[in-house]
């Protein structure tokens, strides 16, 4: 931590809006694979809430929309390089 | 008969020509309605590519359509699409009523727009 210059404690705290809150969904769609790739790493994997401050509803529905869209082959299960 | 709201998305076999892909939406819309099924809305995305390999096939083309049905007709169904050679995958969704507000809102082009203030990909703004 102390050699971490991006770490939280050291004023690189980024808001922790729910932005699905914010933006008043109710529902998350598995067909927004825009909006769903914004939630994932480079490897494909789904980013934990204390990195993207979703709300932990939001990020059980958000969980839910990836995977359903990982078994329609709309975002990869694994990859080495997403973008 | 109680009747529920389904989403329904499939891929298929892309190696197919074009008067065979409407002729499979075809057969499984009259699925849904021998089953006492109505149809809503069908959206056929057409040929995408697939995030990952499917029966060795790196294409797909898209079909998602929504309907009313009772919940023994989805049994049915799916049974015969699972048969059918020609599709790939199907995902069958029972729409609750957040979804389906949230499907109205989405015929009426009311979608809570998602915005963004630039977001890096680092993993490291944790916030806690």
């Amino acid at each position: 931590m102390i050699n971490n210059p991006s770490h939280p404690k050291k004023g690189n705290l980024k808001s922790k809006d729910c932005k699905f809150t914010k933006a008043g969904f109710e529902y998350i769609d598995y067909k927004q694979t825009d909006i769903l790739e914004r939630f994932i790493n480079d490897q494909g994997k789904i980013l934990p809430r204390r990195v993207t401050g979703t709300s932990a509803k939001h990020q059980r529905q958000l969980s839910a929309a990836v995977k359903r869209a990982r078994f329609l082959a709309l975002i990869p299960y694994v990859t080495e390089n997403l973008r | 008969m109680k009747k529920d709201f389904y989403e329904m998305t499939y891929i298929l076999n892309p190696v197919l020509e074009e008067e065979k892909f409407s002729e499979i939406v075809s057969y499984v819309n009259k699925l849904i309605e021998d089953n006492n099924g109505e149809i809503v809305e069908v959206d056929e995305w057409g040929v995408k590519k697939l995030a990952y390999d499917i029966d060795k096939k790196s294409t797909g083309y898209y079909v998602n359509l929504y309907f009313n049905a009772p919940p023994e007709a989805i049994e049915v169904i799916e049974r015969n699409m699972r048969i059918h050679d020609d599709i790939m995958r199907y995902l069958t969704l029972k729409y609750d009523s957040k979804m389906l507000r949230h499907y109205e809102l989405k015929t009426k082009g009311e979608l809570p727009v998602f915005f963004e203030e630039e977001e890096g990909e680092e993993k490291t703004e944790d916030d806690d």
